[in-house]
């Protein structure tokens, strides 16, 4: 051997570190596709992972169904889910309501985003980690990528950070490391919506001259061009001028109920022959 | 040669029982990080390249299931692997209180270092994760941390006792 046995565990430690902290940096700095390795764990795993889900999830209704009032679940769960439509129509109606206003000042206004919808089952979610994503069952197979927009019913659920080809991760917006371009809908003023763990999200970078009040809708701006434009994000639970800086420290109750969801849409670019002339 | 073949299959099951069934069981938002608790037992009873091997598959594997920033498991790992190695290489490692207190201060400082990250590279603050999370699951983990400790000493034995089985007798 070359290197005396004595320095032998400081060289493989300074040369795992380093390794390490080059994999770190370089998925810090950008935002890159899936390597091969990373496609093969999460294919491997996924399945694994559905069919233990599955079981516990089978374990775990069967449990509630048994100790619970099982009629009383089952409207409720209707009645949310209705409740969940009824708002996501009224939030369309409201931003067609205004789009078509401003597009009568605006003529020759064209939508710059055409998407295809996939739809998924979502096959796992992260309940204790403090990272806020979860694995659905498409992946580069059904057209999805790395960046594309995931949407509920509800609203807005996040973006893919993760493809294999058959199962993809889903940064959720409640994850720290979420930043979506959003406006207020009344108001049209822009910002950054951050997730925030727990607490929900906050709306940053909204002046304090702004107005905002509790209970306003905020949507996607459309601005990064990640997510099309006008897509339910939250609303808006508190806002307050004395902390913040320069800006309001305005908090979101994100419109998606993480917990159940279910299934969810992801909306992938359309190919070149499935444009429209 | 068996160990680096095995390696990745079994690492790669105790994830997915970790991110799914212990996830399950973990009370609130405080994470059963078994894997940790092999890391640092690796740390205190294989050698550098085993052991630093070990770290570096199992953090990439964490990093491809669960992580929102990947590599920073990965980097965590190894980092936690090697001050392990050196604390077992200074003090006998085989006292409990001494493993749970070390598995509790291995735990706070991935937490803190989690919340740097984010606060200094990503710009979120995370702050409120370290009461919230990170203390809670340090102590949990570090109480749990004797009892996983046992449970794999068991393991190695059941390994070792498999590879010294004598020769049959013709």
């Amino acid at each position: 051997m070359l290197i005396p046995r004595k320095y032998e565990p400081i060289i493989v430690a300074a040369a795992l570190l380093i390794i390490a902290l080059i994999v770190l940096s370089y998925s810090i700095s950008r935002l890159s596709e899936t390597g091969l390795l990373r496609k093969m764990v999460l294919e491997v795993a996924a399945p694994v992972e559905d069919v233990l889900n599955v079981s516990l999830a089978g374990l775990q209704d069967a449990w509630k169904r048994y100790l619970f009032l099982v009629g009383q679940e089952d409207e409720n769960r209707k009645l949310r889910k209705q409740n969940a439509a009824l708002a996501e129509q009224l939030n369309r109606y409201r931003e067609g309501y205004q789009e078509g206003l401003r597009l009568q000042k605006l003529l020759g206004l064209t939508e710059a985003f055409q998407h295809r919808a996939v739809a998924a089952r979502v096959i796992d979610r992260d309940r204790a980690s403090l990272f806020k994503t979860l694995l659905i069952n498409k992946g580069t197979a059904d057209g999805l990528r790395v960046g594309l927009p995931v949407l509920s019913d509800q609203g807005v659920v996040g973006r893919i950070i993760e493809t294999s080809w058959h199962a993809s991760r889903v940064l959720l917006l409640i994850d720290e490391n979420s930043n979506i371009d959003a406006l207020i809908q009344r108001s049209r003023t822009q910002g950054i919506l951050q997730g925030a763990g727990p607490a929900g999200c906050n709306l940053k970078y909204i002046s304090r001259a702004d107005e905002v009040q509790n209970g306003d809708v905020v949507v996607t701006s459309g601005l990064a061009g990640v997510f099309p434009k006008g897509l339910l994000l939250g609303v808006v639970t508190a806002a307050s001028r004395r902390d913040g800086g320069f800006f309001q420290k305005i908090d979101l109750a994100p419109a998606v109920d993480f917990r159940k969801l279910e299934e969810v849409l992801a909306l992938a670019p359309v190919k070149d022959t499935e444009k429209k002339p | 040669m068996i160990y680096y073949l095995l390696l990745p299959v079994l690492l790669l099951l105790m994830v997915i029982a970790q991110i799914t069934i212990l996830d399950v069981l973990s009370p609130g938002s405080i994470g059963m990080e078994v894997s940790l608790i092999v890391v640092i037992y690796a740390g205190f009873h294989l050698d550098a390249l085993r052991g630093g091997i070990l770290s570096l598959v199992l953090g990439f594997f964490l990093d491809c299931l669960t992580s929102a920033i990947f590599g920073l498991f990965t980097f965590l790992y190894v980092l936690i692997f090697f001050l392990s190695l050196t604390v077992a290489g200074k003090v006998y490692a085989e006292k409990p209180a001494l493993i749970a207190s070390f598995t509790g201060l291995c735990t706070l400082l991935e937490g803190m270092v989690i919340v740097l990250l984010y606060r200094f590279v990503l710009g979120a603050d995370i702050l409120y994760a370290i009461p919230q999370i990170f203390i809670p699951q340090a102590i949990v983990i570090g109480l749990l941390s004797p009892l996983f400790f046992g449970l794999f000493h068991r393991f190695e034995d059941y390994i070792h006792a498999e590879d010294t089985r004598p020769a049959r007798r013709l």
